[in-house]
């Protein structure tokens, strides 16, 4: 077997296992907090990317510009649906917001093909054609920026979580809301605050892979059913886990689809995610204490 | 008394001039079409449309057929079987359609063959790849089915005939979707090399929608297969051949590899030259007719017209042509008509249905030199 062929899947593997970690901490921040599925999660993904398009070829705006102003508006927009639909349904009951969020999802996507068509479009950065050579391992210059913001963002996630009096307060509403409240944490605050990060993180993915994969508005479908069956592997709500359990996944996907047919690479994320619900139903790294 | 005399009058001229109105206002002989619309391949819906919908004008600007104006009713099938059997089920019960127009996919049109069977009724194919729906039509068992463009199966032999000749036929590894167009894609470049007892080096599927391709293409490349044959189309298409870019390539491409689709910088840079390709279709065909069908589809849409929009352009004629032929809207006669259509393509041959109602028209083997796409030949299917 050759050593740099390894090395490739696994270099492969580490990259799209933590692009998939962007789009699964924010999920599972969102369940960690409010209990609620974010069916459309997907769909901040694809509007970021779409975002992200339209400001480099169309207004012009360069890549790193482009990463804080979509980031921000994604922020913003995390905001806009907490108070307008997801602030409703604290303590609602789960199936409403199912149907509440696989809506939205369905508005948000069939309203990008309304506006932007299906045409896959590609972003084009100064960097989109360049690529790190490393003996016989090769990797795309923006798949490595895109890699170095992954980390960046959950190590920057892991900072506010673990070390800051916000992340302790969304810590304490993930574990007892009510606790939370007697100790005078306000709730609404902190939820308003974790959609706000967690759509965010959707966003910041759209934007950093919009120069990496076609850019069109069926984009985030495939990529959030991967993100749940990460998202209960690493136990449900527990960002940590998430990730980890994305990255794991990305270079188990990366090793399977070089050794084996590539068909079975897709059925990896659910079968990965119905033996741990067999052997393990908390999650590899679940404790019954999200966040 | 006068004054009711008048009113009788007035009435009996009203009702001479309404039926005189009916009369010069036939309805509309309707043609129904199931496409995708919507969904990961709309764009090649679009210029499905677009292609029928110039055949169907120009037909009209000549004032019809059989003395009336022609329409074509599009519905959304997104590229879905499911979605395919609703759309054509309804219009089937309306009863007012002579005919069925395309399914762009070739799981679509695989669903619509049965449908069109049992109520009767012609369906023209015009894009649908897959070999199986000539198998499966005339003697194979459906008679309403004509297939109009050439089927996977014989083009990749004409393409195959061509890589022989040059020598290149030995290694060909396969990469391609995992629905009927790429399955028919695979079967046929096997059915391809064993008449020349040859064999696929290597063969692989993804599921429609795939993002990533390192893994594949890393595998692809430790193989270092002569060709890869590659099998994808719209947001796949585009993953793909940036990643195979990025990747550094080094396998040549062939199969249907849509030349026309990939993004400029990768063309110009001379990275996939050395790729042949086949494709029932290029704007680049320099005769007559298809330069008065680019510049008439340019001028309507402001770009230049894909593959499908030939195929729909040209079998939506074909139609016509039965339809004029039969002499009637019953979709029997058109059916009858079909089968004896006699009808110059634009790609400089004759359109006639084989006994599986399957046409042979050329198709255009491409290459990639220098960074630009050229025009080896034509090859009949």
């Amino acid at each position: 077997m050759d050593l740099s062929f390894c090395l490739q899947l696994l270099l492969n593997g580490i990259v799209i296992g933590v692009i998939y970690a962007l789009v699964a901490m924010g999920l599972s921040l969102i369940f960690g907090v409010l209990e609620i599925v974010n069916f459309a999660h997907g769909e901040f993904y694809m509007l970021g990317a779409m975002l992200a398009y339209f400001l480099t070829m169309n207004a012009r705006l360069g890549y790193w510009p482009t990463i804080l102003v979509v980031t921000a508006v994604a922020v913003g927009l995390g905001c806009v649906l907490y108070e307008a639909l997801l602030g409703s349904l604290q303590g609602e009951g789960f199936e409403r917001s199912i149907l509440l969020t696989l809506g939205l999802s369905m508005v948000l996507q069939n309203g990008a093909v309304f506006v932007f068509t299906t045409t896959p479009k590609m972003m084009q950065t100064r960097y989109s054609y360049s690529n790190v050579s490393l003996g016989d391992l090769r990797v795309p210059v923006m798949r490595l920026l895109a890699l170095g913001l992954g980390l960046l963002a959950f190590g920057a996630l892991y900072l506010i979580l673990y070390r800051t009096r916000v992340g302790k307060a969304m810590r304490g509403v993930a574990q007892n809301r009510d606790a939370a409240l007697m100790v005078g944490i306000d709730p609404r605050a902190v939820s308003r605050l974790a959609v706000a990060i967690g759509v965010g993180l959707s966003g910041l993915a759209g934007a950093a892979l919009a120069p990496v994969y076609a850019v069109h508005p069926l984009m985030g479908f495939s990529f959030v059913f991967k993100a749940f069956a990460i998202i209960i592997i690493g136990g449900l709500g527990n960002v940590a886990g998430a990730a980890i359990a994305a990255v794991g996944l990305g270079v188990l996907e990366s090793f399977v689809g070089g050794f084996f047919p590539l068909v079975m690479v897709d059925a990896l994320a659910f079968t990965s995610m119905i033996a741990i619900l067999l052997l393990r139903p908390q999650g590899l790294f679940g404790r019954g204490v999200r966040v | 008394m006068l004054r009711m005399r008048r009113t009788v009058a007035m009435a009996a001229v009203a009702a001479l001039a309404f039926s005189g109105f009916v009369g010069a206002q036939e309805a509309s002989i309707l043609i129904g079409a199931s496409i995708p619309l919507t969904g990961g391949v709309a764009m090649f819906g679009q210029h499905s449309r677009w292609g029928a919908e110039l055949a169907i004008a120009e037909a009209n600007a000549k004032g019809g057929v059989l003395g009336r104006k022609l329409e074509m009713d599009f519905q959304d099938n997104r590229c879905n079987p499911a979605e395919a059997v609703k759309s054509v089920t309804q219009m089937l019960a309306e009863k007012k359609y002579v005919a069925i127009f395309d399914g762009l996919c070739s799981s679509a049109a695989l669903a619509i063959m049965p449908l069109v069977e049992r109520a009767g009724i012609p369906f023209v194919v015009a894009n649908a790849s897959a070999t199986s729906i000539a198998e499966r039509s005339g003697v194979g068992g459906n008679k309403w089915t004509f297939k109009v463009n050439p089927t996977d199966g014989s083009m990749l032999d004409a393409l195959v005939t061509w890589l022989d000749k040059d020598g290149k036929a030995g290694s060909i590894a396969f990469l391609g979707e995992d629905t009927d167009f790429g399955r028919a894609g695979s079967s046929g470049l096997e059915a391809a090399l064993k008449k020349r007892n040859r064999k696929l080096a290597t063969g692989d599927f993804f599921q429609k929608g795939t993002a990533d391709f390192t893994p594949v293409f890393t595998k692809i490349k430790a193989q270092k297969p002569g060709l890869l044959a590659l099998y994808a189309v719209d947001a796949d298409f585009q993953n793909a051949i940036r990643q195979w870019y990025s990747m550094g390539g080094g396998v040549p491409l062939t199969g249907r590899v849509l030349v026309d689709q990939v993004p400029k910088e990768i063309m110009e840079s001379g990275f996939l030259d050395g790729t042949t390709s086949v494709q029932p279709y290029d704007p680049s065909v320099d005769t007559p007719g298809n330069r008065a069908f680019v510049e008439a589809f340019k001028k309507l849409h402001n770009v230049p017209p894909i593959l499908v929009s030939f195929e729909s352009y040209e079998a939506t004629k074909v139609l016509i042509d039965a339809i004029r032929r039969a002499g009637s809207a019953n979709p029997a006669a058109i059916r009858d008509a079909l089968a004896t259509t006699k009808l110059p393509s634009m790609l400089g041959t004759t359109i006639e249905f084989d006994d599986h109602n399957l046409a042979h028209n050329n198709a255009i083997i491409l290459t990639i030199k220098g960074g630009k796409v050229l025009v080896l030949g034509m090859s009949k299917t």
